[in-house]
């Protein structure tokens, strides 16, 4: 099952934007380019100076003009060598830059993805491309970008000091184009597909890996394991097979670029034997253009060598781009709604084109108020408290927040003032007090340890190893279940938002837990409007109003003691609860 | 790479390996004789204006070409053909390790060995490739020594010494930038695992607003990245250009002793030009040796972890027996030791349906390694009967058969519901769905695709096809621990229900570890286990009427 993916970027968009961040840094981007093209240009000047002693020993001269052109050629290695180091430490400043400010952009607009992009996406592309794209490239930038900057500039260098030498050597070694030219165009339509068939196989081979390997308890439980070690080599062969494909290709290619070295370096000593023998060049000029074509075949292996880690970057590239250049929500008109009511109208529902999960459900918060949601797995709670914090569009119907409509609010408006705290528990990695100040920067530890009070996690609090300085998430001090959403109520009451919206699994925490957690989700939206998905009765039985769903519809509306006198469906929950 | 395990790869691929190796070697001699042939060209026609050597010559630089061009191209792809069917073998062996079904003592985490299977081995067999590399460097190193020493034996000698010299030189730089780089890398990781970090948990972000102060968050920590990215390009800056000026000094340096033999007379042109090209050319083989040896650095490290895994002992050394007959206990534990659990007993008959409630939940996990199977016996006390015979005599396949483990953390693979529910016919597999109140993940029927992990299914949807798979397999003794907990209240209560009719004929067994009141119901006896004992013993409704600590546990 595919799900509809994120942008990517086309190649001439990538250009532009790449272009683009060069432009903004002029100054670096002058810089870089001078220092590059003089410290190759000085890696022309041996050469040059060999074919000048050639002549000089063809011409029978003494030994008084080595000192000189030995000089020569270490004076270049010298500059050079300074170039070279300056160059290397410009560009790298200039690439990182501009790569930091990618990656920061590419990060800011992954978050501020608005919520019905996210919903149909999901995070694992999104995972993907902060993690995996930004890694490619930087390691493009990073370790190959230099040396490949520096190759291609060699290689039109050199091409240059060709035509200087004499021009008709130049044009000898330019028959050496039309070989490499097509040894690229045969090898590039062929090996890009094999790049994206290979990185999707290994992703399909860690997959079946990590599957097989998490799931290890329930693979021999259920005596699978045969299956899956199958599954495993053959995705594991089916990598082996393309890489060994894709390696073939090349060495076809490389064959080929073999082919037009011969044939470059072959016309180029053709040319310098024709001008000899007719006088218009000397043994001198002919032996440097051989030596500069020689130069060549380096360079030239090297943008081989790196081509893959070029291709793979710039797909990668794209794929940033694509992430970096969506819009941001647009920020609408500074409405202020008076009050917290929040009133809900769906006429229908559906998940794209799916079944009806939601029909002819209203509902009226006022401020204050707490409601709950009562019903089976599948009534549509969970739906209708992401449509309530305007997480999800209804696909026919409205959400107002104080008599303004949330598309006029705007994304980043809504979220200040409705919050959500879903069944999806996440603690960020890091001090824990970081981790709560995503909730409001500026809190001191006081408010830190205030809120956490409240929500009951005073006690674990005082157990951890460093308080609140403690490193929680991945990599450190694992949370229990009951702890993360005690944290995530804590968030919520530092964010201090004018509507709550809970959706929270209580039951992971066993039944005393869960007692807990209910007081702290009381404790966090005391004052606030709020809507609670209840999966335990007395979260209910707690709430001034309920509402009973079956089957996307709302079938039973009052208080608890309302609901219970009517002798309805939540009655008879509430007699099967009781009796447990 | 370690070396049994490297040992073992050229055993494994030797016809490939030779094949390569001889190859790459052919080919950087055929590399290191283009410059002398250039040389040749220039001093036999381009300075005598000899078309017949011209053309003489010619063929030979470009028979040089074809062997070049061949040699690389089959040995290249011989010796990484070698590399990447080791990296695959590497990879099944690791799979099958890890998936031993009597359990390895790697002393790994998942993620770590994850990470072996995916990074170490590609590593591990870098070794492989190196070989190759190496004895195709040094094939370059003797072949331009010979050329160098027939020249002018003094100049060759002298070139052979210095530039390898040279060369080591310049490594002083190599542990400072080894380790700015190594700073830099952990850095660009510790960004990016924000990234991934801050990205996962976006919907908690956005639940509470928090996206821009995320940003901001990640801003910051990737311009910290940057300082030291660029801390490290000034120390790579420096390194590159000292490289520079070093060759280029050395080629000053060579080209005045050859440009002074050659104006004395003492070597012909093609001579200076072949000493010139092959003094640049040896840079080369000696910086792949360079590099051969850090490879086979990373390689032996990648290598020694592959080998743990290999190496790893079996967790338990299971019997041979078959099942035996059903027994009237099904499962029968005296005594037992293990863990936190403390002389503990439990009896399951034929036909129960027995609670278990831990007040601690690593007694739970204790009891749930034990059932699996998963304990050596020599690390527990006590006895475990299947049917009334001794656990570990079983055939660890057979014992699985009898006892089935579904484990609270749900695994559900990439595949279709029929095949996750397992191999049986279309009504039994509809019937466990219906046990397992999990009609609603039938939208597409049986055929409904799950991906990996069973992520496209909410959290109770998971858990409600895992207690169906259970019940579709129909053990003897069906073991479950806290099977709803990310179910609704009335739906765990129409589980309650069903569990004891899909599960009540006799001969069958079944525990249930949890602390649900309407699960505990709906069992037959309910054992509380508190300190590695059994505490209590009785019906759901009598332990609620006596035991207040019970009440408290379990009441909402």
């Amino acid at each position: 099952m595919s799900r509809p993916l994120l942008p990517t970027a086309t190649a001439r968009e990538t250009w532009a934007v790449t272009r683009a961040e060069f432009a903004r840094l002029p100054g670096l981007s002058t810089a870089a380019a001078v220092l590059l093209v003089g410290a190759s240009a000085t890696g022309l000047v041996a050469p040059w100076v060999l074919g000048r002693l050639v002549d000089d020993v063809i011409a029978g001269a003494g030994t008084e003009q080595l000192l000189y052109r030995v000089a020569v050629i270490a004076a270049a290695a010298v500059v050079g060598g300074l170039l070279t180091a300056a160059g290397a430490a410009v560009f790298a400043r200039l690439g990182e830059t501009v790569l930091a400010r990618l990656r920061e952009r590419v990060v800011d607009r992954a978050l501020h993805l608005p919520s019905a992009t996210l919903e149909r996406v999901g995070t694992g592309d999104l995972v993907a491309r902060t993690g995996d794209d930004v890694a490619v490239v930087a390691t493009a930038i990073t370790g190959g970008g230099p040396l490949f900057v520096g190759a291609l500039l060699s290689i039109v260098l050199t091409a240059a000091g060709l035509f200087a030498l004499d021009w008709r050597l130049g044009l000898a070694g330019l028959a050496a184009a039309p070989g490499y030219a097509l040894a690229l165009r045969w090898y590039l339509p062929l090996s890009v597909p094999f790049y994206v068939k290979e990185r999707v196989a290994s992703s399909e081979r860690a997959q079946a890996m990590a599957g097989a390997l998490q799931g290890a308890a329930t693979v021999r439980a259920y005596r699978r394991e045969r299956e899956q070690t199958d599954l495993i080599e053959q995705r594991s062969q089916v990598t082996r097979d393309l890489a060994l494909d894709v390696f073939t290709i090349y060495t076809r290619f490389s064959s080929r670029i073999n082919r037009a070295e011969l044939i470059g370096l072959s016309a180029v000593l053709i040319a310098g034997f024709l001008l000899v023998r007719e006088d218009m060049a000397t043994v001198g000029a002919a032996t440097a253009a051989a030596l500069y074509f020689h130069r060549l075949f380096n360079p030239i292996g090297l943008l081989l060598m790196e081509a893959d880690t070029v291709l793979q970057a710039g797909a990668s590239l794209a794929r940033l781009v694509g992430v970096s250049s969506l819009p941001l929500p647009p920020e609408a008109a500074p409405h202020q709604p008076g009050q917290k009511r929040l009133e809900v109208t769906v006429a229908e529902h559906r998940y794209e084109g799916g079944p009806v999960v939601l029909a002819d459900v209203t509902l009226t918060l006022e401020p204050g108020e707490r409601v709950a949601l009562v019903g089976a797995s599948g009534a549509g709670k969970t739906t209708l408290a992401a449509i309530a914090a305007g997480i999800i569009p209804p696909s026919d119907g409205a959400v107002r927040l104080g008599g303004v409509p949330l598309t006029d609010l705007g994304e980043s408006a809504t979220r200040r003032r409705i919050a959500l705290v879903s069944q999806e528990v996440h603690v960020f990695a890091g001090p824990l007090a970081d981790d709560l100040r995503l909730a409001r920067p500026d809190a001191s530890d006081d408010e830190l340890t205030a809120a956490l009070e409240r929500t009951g996690s005073g006690a674990w609090l005082r157990a951890l190893p460093d308080g609140l300085a403690t490193h929680v998430g991945e990599g450190g001090h694992q949370l229990t279940a009951g702890q993360a959403q005690q944290l995530a109520l804590a968030r919520l009451i530092l964010a201090g938002p004018d509507v709550a919206v809970l959706d929270e699994a209580t039951a992971e925490a066993g039944s005393s837990g869960a007692r807990d957690l209910e007081r702290a989700a009381v404790a966090a939206t005391e004052g606030r409007t709020t809507l609670i998905v209840a999966h335990r009765l007395t979260q209910a039985a707690a709430a001034d109003r309920i509402l009973v769903m079956d089957e996307g519809r709302v079938v039973e509306e009052g208080s608890h003691e309302q609901l219970l006198a009517g002798g309805g469906r939540y009655a008879q929950l509430w007699k099967a609860w009781q009796t447990n | 790479m370690k070396r049994s395990l490297l040992l073992r790869a050229i055993k494994r691929h030797r016809g490939r390996l030779a094949g390569g190796v001889a190859l790459l070697c052919l080919h950087q001699a055929t590399e290191a004789l283009v410059p002398v042939v250039i040389g040749l060209v220039i001093d036999r026609a381009v300075a005598t204006s000899d078309t017949g050597a011209l053309v003489v010559t010619l063929a030979g630089l470009a028979v040089l070409f074809t062997v070049l061009a061949m040699a690389w191209r089959f040995g290249s792809r011989l010796s990484y053909g070698a590399a990447e069917r080791e990296a695959h073998l590497l990879r099944v062996e690791i799979a099958e390790r890890a998936l031993d079904p009597r359990g390895r003592r790697t002393g790994l985490r998942d993620g770590e060995l994850l990470s072996v299977a995916a990074g170490d081995t590609e590593h591990a067999v870098d070794a492989i490739r190196a070989v190759g590399l190496s004895a195709a460097a040094c094939t370059a190193l003797l072949v331009s020594a010979v050329a160098l020493v027939v020249v002018d034996p003094p100049l060759g000698i002298g070139v052979l010494v210095v530039v390898p010299l040279a060369l080591l030189a310049l490594q002083w730089l190599a542990p400072l930038l080894t380790r700015r780089s190594d700073a830099q890398q952990a850095a660009l990781a510790e960004t990016t695992a924000t990234a991934v970090d801050l990205v996962t948990g976006l919907r908690v972000l956005r639940g509470i607003g928090a996206q821009h102060h995320a940003a901001e968050r990640y801003a910051a920590a990737s311009k910290h990245t940057l300082v030291q990215t660029l801390r490290t390009a000034n120390t790579k800056g420096l390194h590159l250009g000292l490289t520079t000026a070093v060759n280029g000094l050395l080629l000053a340096a060579i080209t005045g002793v050859a440009g002074w033999l050659a104006l004395r007379g003492d070597i012909t042109i093609g001579e200076l030009v072949a000493v010139v090209g092959l003094a640049q050319f040896i840079a080369e083989p000696v910086q792949t040796l360079g590099w051969c040896v850090q490879l086979f650095a990373t390689a032996r490290a990648s290598a020694g972890r592959v080998s743990k895994v290999l190496d790893a002992p079996p967790a338990i050394t299971p019997g041979e027996g078959r099942v035996p007959a059903p027994a009237s206990d099904r499962l029968l534990l005296q005594n037992i030791s293990y863990g936190g659990l403390e002389r503990f007993g439990l009896r399951v008959k034929a036909g129960e349906v027995l609670g278990v409630l831990a007040y601690d939940p690593r007694d739970a996990e204790s009891l749930l390694a034990l059932l699996a199977g998963n304990v050596a016996r020599d690390d527990y006390q006590g006895t475990v009967r299947i049917d009334g015979v001794p656990a570990e005599t079983l055939d660890i396949a057979e014992a699985r058969s009898v006892v089935l483990v579904e484990h609270h953390h749900v695994t559900l693979f990439e595949g279709s519901l029929r095949e996750n529910l397992g191999d049986r016919p279309d009504e039994e597999l509809l019937a466990a769905v219906h046990a397992a109140a999990a009609e609603d993940v039938l939208t597409a029927g049986l055929d409904h695709e799950l991906v990996e992990r069973g992520a496209n299914l909410s959290g109770g949807q998971r858990q409600r096809v895992a207690l169906a798979r259970a019940f579709a397999a129909d053990p003897p003794v069906l073991v479950l621990h806290d099977p709803t907990t990310a179910v609704d209240a009335v739906t765990e209560a129409l589980i309650a229900d069903r569990l004891a009719e899909a599960r009540g004929r006799s001969p069958r067994g079944t525990i249930v570890i949890t602390s649900s009141p309407a699960l505990l119901r709906a069992a037959h006896r309910v054992t509380v286990l508190d300190g590695g004992t059994v505490v209590a013993e009785g019906t759901h409704d009598e332990l609620v009427a006596a035991q207040p600590r019970y009440r408290e546990m379990v009441l909402r």
